[in-house]
């Protein structure tokens, strides 16, 4: 006679979006973040390209100081991740994630700068609260509140509403535009579209 | 979650009945392989690129814990499910083994 077994087996499911996982994100942060419908995917014309020369500009930074874009010219390549606002799903988790793939950035000798078109104020206790608990953002992040927009709007990526683009700019040590990504407002770039990118830059 | 997994396995009366599953919401393969040797997690991470998963069982945020109890007849039941991490493995441990009956 065969013994019946009952064997249990117990699956421990943990769903994480991998900045959750990686800083044991406070649920509290989520009650947070303003819920936002579907957007028309991208809602600009493009001021910039490939091939051409990244506009110089200088922002204030979160941290305090501003930084000038041409400051990194021969020094350092250079990604400009422009999003839409503080406190809205996708950006909130887009740059934990670059947060936490800052080797990437570094084996291509690479920065980031981080852009939104909120003032000081609102960066600051977005970006405290979205790191809540695992230290800094290690890349500076800059308030293009006043004139508003003025740098989205110089490279062609502010939205109608005053928002601007989900975008991604790779600029190398010459000041030259390698890679852009205007995105679907709606969705996160992959990782792994920009280290590609990234990886065919001299460093 | 990683010091779970260790305790996990190191309980010899448990006999590899309890499972240990990562899913990565809207995450691609390289991001969650990226996330699993930067973290070094030992357990099976899956990604969830087109969150048909996450839409499955029912979008909820993050961190969020699902336990589930397979039957031998091939049906399952829930027995846990909730938002948020754990500070104590152990005490997390004890807890799913309490309700899950192993």
């Amino acid at each position: 006679m065969t013994r019946k077994k009952h064997i249990w087996i117990v699956g421990l499911f943990v769903i994480f979006i991998w900045i959750a996982a990686a800083y044991a994100q406070s649920p509290d942060f989520k009650k947070n973040i303003y819920p936002v419908e579907q957007l028309k995917p991208t809602d600009s014309v493009l001021k910039v390209k490939v091939g051409g020369l990244a506009p110089d500009f200088t922002l204030p930074a979160v941290r305090g100081g501003k930084i000038t874009l041409s400051q990194y010219r021969g020094k350092k390549n250079v990604v400009i991740s422009f999003v839409p606002a503080a406190w809205t799903p996708v950006c909130s988790d887009q740059w934990p994630g670059y947060n936490i793939a800052k080797d990437f950035f570094d084996q291509s000798d690479a920065i980031l700068l981080g852009i939104t078109v909120d003032n000081i104020p609102t960066l600051y206790a977005w970006t405290n609260q979205m790191c809540m608990g695992s230290g800094n953002l290690w890349f500076p992040v800059l308030s293009d509140f006043y004139p508003h927009g003025a740098v989205a709007s110089k490279y062609g990526v502010l939205r109608s509403d005053g928002v601007s683009e989900r975008s991604l700019f790779v600029i190398d040590k010459k000041g030259i535009i390698r890679y852009l990504d205007v995105h679907d407002i709606n969705k996160r770039p992959k990782l792994e579209v920009l280290v590609g990118e990234l990886q065919k830059l001299e460093k | 979650m990683n010091e779970l997994y260790r305790i996990m396995q190191a309980k010899k009366d448990l006999n590899n009945k309890m499972k240990l599953i990562g899913i990565g919401t809207g995450n691609s393969d390289f991001e969650v392989d990226f996330f699993r040797k930067k973290y070094e997690v030992p357990f099976p991470l899956f990604s969830d690129e087109d969150y048909s998963i996450h839409k499955a069982l029912g979008e909820v945020r993050t961190p969020y814990f699902i336990g589930v109890r397979l039957k031998s007849d091939g049906s399952s039941e829930v027995f846990y499910s909730k938002l948020g991490g754990f500070k104590d493995a152990d005490k997390f441990l004890k807890m799913m083994r309490e309700l899950s009956g192993l």
